[in-house]
Parts: structure tokens; C-alpha cells; sequence
């Protein structure tokens, strides 16, 4: 690390990692997923291991998969959404507000995944045509769509949705909350997307290398605009049916959602040789979040400590990642 | 001081600026080096040539303290050294400048000048009048005294960048001077501008290395040869007691006859048709090109040669004019995809940056121009991706573990090959080289000219730019020349000579 001067040489001598070595980096999360099941098992077995709070974790980490997959969809591109949160809690308050006024509940929930593709347009348009980098535009939309939000509910909670719409939120089947399927379900179509079709491609093309992808004949502007899109509309899920399963919409319920999507992500790349996004790497970095937060809650640890876990489990996992990338 | 004086053949000279004996470096039980040797004489410039993977690089890396060798030993000024790392080497006075610039872009030419512990400093604060008397005395050394102190470095063009970054080796006491592809980047003047820096270091008593694939450049300014090849050093002599050709036959290990393939596949029939191409760069252009035929288009940079191929490939906007081919006009005014659609395919210049994808595999990276073929309804088939790069790992011979192997990894002979096996695989008609065989080695060029000659023979109509004008005369069936924006002149290519070329270059007609 002695480089100060010098520019990074140009690589030419092919440096490989045994086969072993290679599996044990790439399985490291994974095993740090096992490890922490393993650590609350033996700390608590009674609490943690039972088939309730199981399928409590499922259901904690429901929604944060929907965010995630959201998430992970625009890092395929390269790039970065901070408004995946804010913009999860206007859908969910706007279709809230609209359905407590009288709207049928599907018309209102049509509404609230279209405002939150609108912003997803939106965060496509000033990234890829406008220029603006992803951190900033979507900071600033961020931060705008967090204020919608505040006028939507006029900063208080909003009650009194009707009872068919907490069935999307409340019921279980077989056992298993209903939530977990619905991530489930927008887990597995991002994840053929991304695998399975050439727009998945073209994403992550465009991830690995803009310039290259556009002189392959690929749209970068179209496919990142489309990346956000997606984004939006799969935030906009997440957040009504959080607030389906809250039974209420506060003006900043899924804010929080953001940097642990950012987490999980993350979390995801350090899976991939590649060091690319990744969805069953964000399922893999989701698990280890919803398995962290409730284990530290049995033993007894307070939110305000798991808060500063979070941050220091994003900075391993982003060191992990560049670690990677560095002997790839 | 013993091993100096123990060769009693040897006249003495001086002491050697550097000498590396038995020098050997493995990666991953794969050796890079074997007993590799380079002795650098104080006031000499010292051409260090070998094909890609000769083991080049690791040597530099070696010298510079960015590897640590297996064995062998390094003397600088006849004391022997160890290096741990870069700033060792430093330390030592050895510095070598990569390829791609060695400048932080977003700061002035002064502080590049004097980064880091040069950088004079009283009580932690930095002394800006001594900032700027010492870098303008350095820069002054070098004749250079006309580059703007305050400007940002990153402003500056690509020469004044190299000089900058070689004022700062000077800076730091630099007695052995590396310098990888320092042309690379620059145009004909600037290259002279540069052998007349490197000739006055050469007088001061700097050694020099010079790493360079462009062997008339290599005779014209350098003194003495090392010619490695699989790691190992073959030979080094005086420059002036070998001929291009033995050089060439030394790097590849076998003769260098038939470089080129024979000509003679051009046709009648006219391909690609280009009315009044008017765009950035390019004023007023009217040309055809035939089934068959490889056309070379040369110039000086900023001819507008490369802005010509952006806009034959759709990736510049065209303001005037039009481009057809096979009498079907190219609609709207941009679009890589729509060119692509009409047969045009792009190898761009810069394969790093804009050819290959370096951390994707190879399937990936022949796929992304290829999704059409390797999809249905927008489903994409993962053997379908599979078969298209085992296809053109087979027929352009890419040396690799398989399709799955990262392009990164790969040598820059076949990264080359990867972008060209992506754009073979639309079967294109026209296919665009944007200096095909930059930074490659001596055999792997000989192999892309026999692809491109099969290609014309295939009936693809071939338009190639290159700076190097023995390539544009070999490689070509037909010629056009560039300058400012226009065509200069054309000629056959089995009528061109270099003198008739440059005089186009420079816009004289003949």
C-alpha cells in the first residue's frame, strides 16, 4: 500500500485464487448468516429457535426484502436509490389517505404503486438524462418525497383503512404470514428479471461498464430510467403493504427501510466473484439484518445499540466487497 | 562494488545506474520470471521489448518495488537494494510512469509536480512560494517552462500530462527513468517534444527505460535493446547492430515474414455509402467502400479520423449527410443500436474503457451486442450465451479457461479478440477497426491480420483507422487520408509509401 504516487499498474499477470480460498470469501456471508442463527440458538434456544419466532423473523423481514430488491435493482446498474424509503411511505400514506376517503381498496392501492413509479421516473429522468448523479438526485427526491409524505398524512397516523385491505398485511397461510409471500413472490420476479431477460442484462451491462455497454448498441439512458422505474413501483409494494399489516400509516413509516436496503445489498455483492448486486445475495444480507435485530431483541439488546451494529455491518460489508474486487 | 568489477571483459564504464541479475517471480506456481536480467547504464535510454506476457511488466513491477521478487538480485548505482515497496524504489531514484497517465487530475500542475513528502511544508502548512519555484525549476529543466503552474493537471493535454509526471520522477531524483507506452496517448509532434525531453535526460546522466510496441520509434530514439520473451531475457545489444526484423524475430522466437496477408479480396460491389458527412470534427466527407475491401484511414490525431468512425457507428450525432449501406440509408442522426441494426460494427480505440467490460466474463461480454441472438421475446438463453462465446472463443483462437472466465484476466491480445468475437458475431457488414492492434504484441497483431483479411475475403467490407502508417500500407487494400475534417488524399495501398502518406497527413497535396 506503499503506492503514493503511482497511478495502479495496468494488471497482465493473471492472479487467481485457489478454488478453496475462493468458496470460503464467497461463502463468508453465508456463514456469517449461519453463525448468528447458531450464536442466538445456543444464547436462547427456547425464544429464539421456536417455529413462532421464526416465522416472526419471515414476517419482520418481509417488507425490508420488497425495499431491498428494489435497491439491489438500481445497484445492478451501478447506480443508487436513498429514495426507496420515503418514496415506500407515500404509497403507503397516499393509498391509506385515499381508501379512509372512500376510494375502493384496489383503486386506491393501484394509486399508491403509481405514485411510487412516478417517483421512480422521476429519480430515471434526472440521473439518466439529466446527469445528475445517483447519490445526489436521489437524495434530493429523498428528501421531497419525505415531505409529500408529511402533507399526505398531514404529519399525523392514519387509521380506519377498511378491513379488506389488512388482509394483504394480517392473515397467514398456513401458518406463515402473509407478507413473507408476497416478498417472496417480488423477490422471485426481480430475481428473474434480472437473471432471465435481456433487460436484466442490459442492466447489468450497464452496471459493469456504461461506456462499453453503449457502444455495444445498448440504451443506457432507457435502462437505467427503467431500473428506477422499477425500483419505485417495487417500493411503493413494499410500503402499502406495510402499512396494511401496521393497520396505520404514519408519515414516516418505511423511512428507516432505506439503509437497511443499502445494508442488505451490500451485504449481497460480498457474494458474487464479481462483486455485483445480486438478489440472493440481498436475500442472504436481508436475513442476516432480520436475524440480527430480532436475536439482539431476546437478549435483550436495546434498538439503540442494533442501530449502531447496522452502520458497522454496512462498513464490513461494503470492506468485504472492495476487499474482493481488489483480488478479483 | 565487487560484482561490478568482477567481469574483467566488461569494459568499465560507470557504475551501472541499475543492474537486476536472476531475477525470477512466480504467481500462483506460475512463473512470470525466470532469471530475468536488465542492466541500465547511467545516460543511456534502453529499450525493453518483448510480446505480451514476456514478463515486461512484472519486471518493471520488480524494479519498482511493486512486487517482491522470488530470487535474484537488484544494484542500483552499484550498491545492492531491497525494495518493499514503491516508495523504496523512490527512495532509490528508481520511478517509472505507467501507461495510463501518473497525474492527479484535480490538482495543479505545481503540487503534481511536488506530491506527497516533496512537497515543501514549514509547521504543516504548505510553503506555495517554494511550491512554485521549485516546480517551475523542474519544469524549466525539461524546456517545459510554457505548462501553466496553476493550471489543474487534468486540463493539461496528454504530452504536457507525460511531462508533468516525468518532472516529478526528475523532482524526486530520479536516476532510472521507466517509462511504459509513454507515446501511446499522444500525437506526432508531441512524441518529438518527448524524444527531446528524454534526450536531454539522457545527457544529464539519467537511465532510461523505454517500453514501447512501436519498434521505429524504439530505433529512432533508443541506444541499447533487452529483448525478453516467456519470462526470461534473450538478449541485449546496441540498437544500431540489429535490424527491425531481427528484433521482431528475437520477441516472437521465430521469423517475422508475412506479417501481412496478402491482399487481393476486394470487390465491386459498394457496401457502404457516405454522402456530405458533416458532425464534430468531421467537415464535408464523401467516400464508398466495397464487399471485400479493407479500407485504411489515416491521419494525424485530430484529423477526425476517429470522429469519423463514432459517426459511421452511430455514437456521434451526424449533422449533415448521410450513410447508407447496401443502398439502405441509416435513419436518424444517432444511435449505436440503429448503425448495428444496418451492419455497422464498432471496435472502438480504447478496448479497456470502451471495448470490454473487464470485470464481466467473456460470455457476458460477447452477449450484450448479441441479445437478439441469444433470446427469444425477450427470454435470454444461458446455453444460447454459452454457445455464442465457446463459438468465438473457437474461431479467434482466444487463449482462455473457458466463457465464464473473467476478461479482465485475459492478456490485451485477446481482450482484443473478445471485442472483435462480440462484433463478428452480428456477421456485420461493415466492420469499423479503431486501431485494432494498439498496445498488442508483435504475434497477436499478426494473427488480427489475418482475421481481418479472411473477414474481406468472407465479403465484410473492412474500414480500419490506425496511427501507425506501415500498418495502414500493410493491412490495407485502399487508403484515405485525413485532415482537418476532410479527406486529403487517397491512394492504393500498393502504391503508398510513408513519405506520400505523411505529406497527406499534413495536408500537402502530392
Amino acid at each position: 500500500m506503499a503506492q503514493t504516487t503511482d497511478i495502479v499498474p495496468a494488471v497482465e499477470v493473471p492472479q487467481d485464487k485457489t478454488q478453496m480460498s475462493q468458496l470460503l470469501w464467497q461463502g463468508g456471508t453465508i456463514i456469517a448468516l449461519v453463525a448468528l442463527i447458531v450464536v442466538f440458538g445456543v444464547l436462547s434456544p427456547a425464544a429464539f429457535l421456536s417455529f413462532g419466532n421464526m416465522t416472526n423473523i419471515l414476517a419482520q423481514v418481509a417488507i425490508l426484502t420488497i425495499i431491498a430488491a428494489a435497491q439491489t435493482v438500481v445497484m445492478v446498474t451501478g447506480h443508487f436509490d436513498l429514495s426507496v424509503g420515503t418514496t415506500a411511505t407515500l404509497a403507503g400514506a397516499t393509498a391509506s389517505a385515499l381508501m379512509i376517503n372512500g376510494m375502493p381498496v384496489s383503486m386506491a392501492i393501484v394509486v399508491g404503486v403509481l405514485v411510487g413509479t412516478l417517483v421512480g421516473i422521476v429519480n430515471g429522468i434526472l440521473v439518466a438524462y439529466l446527469g445528475i448523479s445517483a447519490i445526489v438526485a436521489t437524495l434530493a427526491t429523498m428528501t421531497t418525497v419525505g415531505g409529500l409524505a408529511f402533507i399526505v398524512t398531514d404529519g399525523t397516523t392514519l387509521y380506519g383503512m377498511p378491513e379488506s385491505f389488512n388482509w394483504i398485511g394480517q392473515t397467514r397461510l398456513a401458518g406463515i404470514p402473509m407478507p413473507v409471500f408476497f416478498a417472496l413472490i417480488v423477490a422471485a420476479v426481480i430475481w428473474v428479471i434480472l437473471r432471465y431477460t435481456t433487460v436484466g442484462r442490459r442492466w447489468y451491462a450497464v452496471g459493469g461498464n456504461s461506456e462499453v455497454a453503449r457502444l455495444s448498441g445498448v440504451n443506457v439512458r432507457l435502462n437505467v430510467l427503467l431500473a428506477f422505474t422499477l425500483a419505485g413501483l417495487a417500493s411503493a409494494l413494499g410500503g402499502i403493504i406495510l402499512v396494511s399489516r401496521l393497520s396505520s400509516a404514519s408519515s414516516t413509516s418505511a423511512n428507516d427501510y432505506m439503509m437497511l436496503a443499502v445494508a442488505a445489498a451490500f451485504l449481497g455483492m460480498t457474494l458474487l466473484k464479481s462483486g455485483q448486486a445480486n438478489i440472493g445475495g440481498t436475500l442472504v444480507g436481508v436475513g442476516i439484518i432480520g436475524v440480527l435485530q430480532n436475536g439482539l431483541n431476546i437478549v435483550g439488546v436495546n434498538t439503540y445499540i442494533q442501530q449502531v451494529l447496522t452502520g458497522i455491518i454496512i462498513i464490513a460489508a461494503v470492506l468485504m466487497s472492495s476487499l474482493k474486487s481488489k483480488n478479483a | 562494488m565487487s560484482t561490478a568489477t568482477a567481469e574483467p571483459l566488461v569494459p568499465q564504464v560507470d557504475r551501472l545506474a541499475l543492474r537486476a541479475q536472476g531475477i525470477s517471480k512466480h504467481f500462483e506456481g506460475v512463473a512470470a520470471l525466470t532469471e530475468a536480467r536488465l542492466e541500465v547504464r547511467p545516460g543511456e535510454i534502453h529499450a525493453l521489448l518483448g510480446e505480451n506476457g514476456a514478463g515486461k511488466s512484472t519486471l518493471i513491477k520488480v524494479l519498482t518495488g511493486v512486487h517482491q521478487p522470488d530470487a535474484g538480485r537488484i544494484e542500483t548505482a552499484g550498491e545492492e537494494v531491497r525494495f518493499s515497496g514503491v516508495r523504496d524504489a523512490h527512495h532509490s531514484g528508481v520511478v517509472a510512469l505507467y501507461q495510463e497517465t501518473s497525474i492527479v487530475p484535480t490538482i495543479s500542475v505545481a503540487e503534481n509536480i511536488l506530491l506527497g513528502e516533496r512537497t515543501p511544508s514549514s509547521g504543516g502548512l504548505i510553503s506555495w512560494n517554494r511550491l512554485y519555484r521549485e516546480a517551475r525549476r523542474q519544469l524549466d529543466r525539461l524546456n517545459q517552462g510554457h505548462i501553466p503552474l496553476r493550471r489543474l493537471a487534468g486540463r493539461l493535454s496528454p504530452v504536457q500530462q507525460t511531462m508533468v509526471s516525468v518532472a516529478r520522477a526528475l523532482a524526486a531524483d530520479a536516476r532510472v527513468l521507466i517509462l511504459d507506452e509513454p507515446t501511446a496517448a499522444l500525437t506526432d509532434t508531441e512524441i518529438r517534444d518527448l524524444f527531446t525531453v528524454l534526450r536531454a535526460l539522457r545527457a544529464d546522466g539519467v537511465g532510461i527505460v523505454y517500453v514501447s510496441h512501436r519498434l521505429e520509434e524504439v530505433f529512432e530514439l533508443c541506444d541499447r535493446v533487452t529483448i525478453m520473451r516467456n519470462g526470461q531475457t534473450i538478449v541485449t545489444r546496441d540498437v544500431a547492430e540489429m535490424t527491425i526484423d531481427e528484433v521482431i524475430s528475437t520477441m516472437v522466437g521465430r521469423s517475422a515474414e508475412d506479417l501481412f496477408p496478402e491482399r487481393g479480396t476486394a470487390t465491386d460491389r459498394v457496401v457502404l455509402e457516405v454522402a456530405g458527412l458533416r458532425g464534430n470534427k468531421v467537415r464535408e466527407l464523401s467516400f464508398s467502400a466495397h464487399a471485400g475491401e479493407v479500407l485504411g484511414i489515416g491521419g494525424l490525431a485530430g484529423s477526425g479520423r476517429s470522429e469519423l468512425m463514432r459517426l459511421l457507428a452511430g455514437d456521434q450525432k451526424r449533422t449533415a449527410g448521410t450513410i447508407s449501406v447496401e443502398g439502405r440509408e441509416v435513419t436518424g442522426s444517432r444511435g449505436v443500436g440503429r448503425a448495428l441494426e444496418h451492419g455497422i460494427a464498432l471496435v472502438p480505440e480504447e478496448r479497456r474503457s470502451q471495448g470490454v467490460s473487464l470485470g464481466a466474463t467473456i460470455q457476458d461480454n460477447i452477449a450484450i451486442a448479441n441479445l437478439a441472438r441469444v433470446s427469444n421475446a425477450g427470454w435470454v438463453s444461458a446455453s444460447g450465451i454459452a454457445r455464442l462465446a465457446r463459438e468465438g472463443i473457437a474461431d479467434l483462437r482466444i487463449k482462455t479457461r473457458g466463457p465464464r472466465q473473467q476478461v479482465g484476466l485475459l492478456s490485451g491480445g485477446n481482450q482484443q479478440k473478445v471485442v472483435l468475437a462480440k462484433m463478428l458475431a452480428r456477421n456485420p457488414k461493415v466492420l469499423l477497426l479503431d486501431e485494432p492492434t494498439r498496445g498488442i504484441d508483435v504475434g497477436t497483431k499478426a494473427e488480427i491480420y489475418r482475421l481481418i483479411r479472411a473477414l474481406a475475403a468472407a465479403g465484410t467490407t473492412i474500414i480500419a483507422v490506425s496511427s501507425e502508417l506501415p500498418e495502414l500500407i500493410g493491412l490495407s487494400d485502399r487508403i484515405l487520408i485525413m485532415h482537418e475534417g476532410r479527406v486529403s488524399g487517397e491512394v492504393s495501398a500498393a502504391d503508398a509509401d510513408e513519405e506520400l502518406l505523411l505529406s497527406y497527413c499534413y495536408g500537402r497535396k502530392a
